[in-house]
């Protein structure tokens, strides 16, 4: 009993930290029909930088992670700008790739700048652990958890309670109309895909003290978090979260019972089942998965 | 379409037969063990952006998972020789029937998929066979990889000296090249650029859409696997990070996409220009900025050309051939003046 309340506890805190990135994922996928493979960079990029201001000025990488998501932010507009903005209307291949290529582009530039050794942020809250009902969580880890869900619920609530949050939605469902009502959709790709590439940067920051920091690392979150989207649907926030702490579940009961690979091989075989039995996702509306580019 | 065909004729007559004599010359004519080397992998690099093209230019479907299929090629065959003793030139064929059957299934689980959806289940795919390549320890080792046992000689497809294996990855590379034009030229090949264009349209007019999208899955992965094939009797050892990995599935298309996704030579294309460069930089740059500018070269390309250096070319050619045409004409006006 004690065990399968542990194993649900670290499945639902793992799960937490995929959340905010599917949650930013889903958004670029629904909105912009962009398979945005660089986004783990983005998260990459947020590790690394808590660990450089971490380094050189000793702040705290909480603290640190607040200075570093404006600067993801800004390179998010960057690459709207010069890249994802002319993706919008071109040949498919186009659209895959060129995300494809950013994220190598990203990866080595890293490598380049932090050479590939492999960093961790060490601090005194590192290792702490409570102790509730005689059940071991990682401190750092629940306050990713919390953020990230906190993070999760304000844009749920921005998106259906606001009217720029309204009008997001309305380029989501029919592009095409809603830049006919007097939207401007240049304008909610630019802040839909920055802002989703800024929160996965804020997620970097928050684990840097947790997970090791090297430039590959994004290539071990972004299939499992493609994986979150694809079951969660297409677009949908509420569907992201959950499919994220589902995936977390899974990936912790598994690893548990069978080993860490064989936790890998089923979600995506689960993945496999569900791209081929419902496209659509769990949340998604039917439909959604076709392809609205050229 | 005749008149097409006929052209065709007289371009490989009138190019192809001095191209190939050059071709076949080169282990003569260059002595030098890494520039033979490095043509050896522009050949193999070429065939797989070549099989890739097959499923991704014609039928459509930019798979990310076809390391995978290169992992079946070169570990059946490996693995056949190691522990059977059945020359890897069986291997290499019992590979790609392996790896033909398993692209037919894929094929026909993902054919409904569109778009983003089918690439990611591609590269689900592709990290499947990926991590029961690298976990498998029983049968592939796991990260340690396999090591060909060298007993050398025709009939095991291992030879001490590289120059054979220019012609083997010629003939790999002819293969390939024979089987994208055979397929262009036949019904299946209408069949996948009325699917490609507008499917909709193309499953309405009565194409067989499953038929014809399974067919062409099947072919690139067998394609795919005899290149990797190749690879292992080439380089005689293999293991995941080689054959299997994500970053091979992206090498490929790239190449492919650089030299012109969905034309007959653009892969080949491809791998003649990406090959060496990506080779120089790495000894000029360090492979951390040469990647950086792969993945820019990438962007660059899907962004301005996303037809590839051939699409660029033949552009280019039109407006010459446009220019040329404008120049004559007044000429002939002022004659007649």
């Amino acid at each position: 009993m004690q065990l399968t309340l542990q194993i649900l506890v670290n499945g639902l805190l793992l799960g937490g930290l995929y959340a905010l990135l599917a949650v930013g994922l889903t958004l670029i996928f629904g909105v912009l029909r962009v398979v945005n493979f660089a986004h783990a960079e983005f998260m990459m990029l947020g590790m690394f930088g808590v660990f450089w201001v971490w380094r050189t000025t000793g702040l705290d990488p909480y603290l640190a992670t607040l200075a570093v998501t404006p600067a993801i932010l800004l390179l998010g507009i960057l690459c709207d700008r010069l890249i994802i903005q002319r993706t919008i209307g071109a040949p498919e291949v186009t659209v895959v790739f060129a995300t494809l290529g950013l994220s190598i582009l990203l990866q080595n530039a890293v490598l380049t700048l932090w050479t590939a050794d492999i960093r961790s942020v060490t601090t005194a809250y590192s290792g702490m652990v409570l102790t509730p009902f005689g059940l071991r969580v990682s401190v750092p880890m629940l306050i990713s958890f919390v953020v990230a869900m906190l993070g999760a619920a304000g844009l749920w609530l921005f998106l259906t309670r606001t009217l720029y949050g309204k009008a997001i939605q309305a380029v989501a469902q029919n592009r095409e109309a809603a830049a006919l009502m007097g939207i401007d959709v240049r304008r909610i790709y630019l802040w839909t895909f920055s802002v989703a590439v800024a929160a996965a940067g804020t997620m970097g920051g928050l684990i840097a003290p947790l997970f090791t920091i090297y430039p590959r690392v994004g290539m071990s979150y972004i299939v499992t978090v493609f994986v979150i989207v694809v079951l969660g649907g297409l677009g949908s926030v509420p569907g992201a979260v959950l499919a994220a702490l589902l995936v977390g579940l899974i990936e912790a009961a598994a690893g548990f019972l069978f080993g860490a690979a064989w936790a890998e091989l089923s979600y995506f075989l689960i993945f496999l089942a569900v791209l081929i039995a419902r496209p659509q996702g769990f949340f998604g509306r039917r439909g959604a998965e076709v392809f609205a580019g050229r | 379409m005749a008149g097409g065909r006929a052209n065709g004729l007289r371009w490989t007559l009138l190019v192809g037969l001095p191209l190939a004599a050059v071709l076949l010359a080169v282990p003569t004519l260059v002595s030098d063990a890494f520039w033979l080397g490095l043509g050896i992998t522009v050949l193999l690099w070429a065939a797989l952006a070549t099989a890739w093209n097959i499923s991704a230019g014609l039928a459509g479907g930019l798979s990310l998972g076809h390391a995978a299929y290169v992992g079946v090629g070169a570990y059946t065959a490996t693995l056949l020789f190691l522990r059977l003793g059945i020359s890897p030139w069986l291997g290499l064929l019992v590979g790609a029937a392996l790896a033909g059957a398993l692209g037919a299934a894929i094929g026909a689980i993902t054919f409904r998929l569109r778009g983003p959806f089918f690439v990611l289940a591609t590269l689900a795919f592709g990290i499947v066979v990926h991590i029961a390549a690298v976990n498998w320890r029983g049968l592939t080792r796991g990260a340690a990889g396999l090591l060909l046992p060298f007993r050398g000689g025709p009939q095991n497809m291992l030879f001490a000296n590289i120059e054979p294996y220019w012609y083997i990855g010629l003939g790999l590379l002819a293969l390939t090249l024979g089987v994208t034009v055979a397929i262009r030229w036949s019904r299946l090949g209408y069949f996948l650029v009325a699917l490609r264009e507008d499917e909709d349209a193309a499953r309405s007019l009565g194409v067989r859409v499953v038929r014809s999208k399974v067919a062409a899955s099947a072919i690139s992965a067998a394609l795919t696997a005899c290149g990797g094939a190749f690879y292992a009797t080439y380089i005689q050892y293999i293991d995941p990070s080689s054959t299997t990995q994500f970053e091979i599935s992206v090498q490929i298309a790239l190449v492919a996409i650089v030299g012109g996704l969905g034309t007959t030579l653009g892969p080949t294309l491809g791998a003649v220009v990406v090959v060496p460069l990506a080779e120089v930089l790495r000894a000029w740059l360090g492979g951390g900025p040469a990647l950086m500018l792969y993945g820019l070269t990438l962007i660059v390309i899907v962004l301005a050309a996303p037809h590839g250096l051939l699409g660029v070319m033949q552009r280019l050619a039109a407006r010459l051939r446009s220019r040329a045409r404008r120049l004559e004409a007044p000429q002939e006006g002022g004659r007649r003046a």
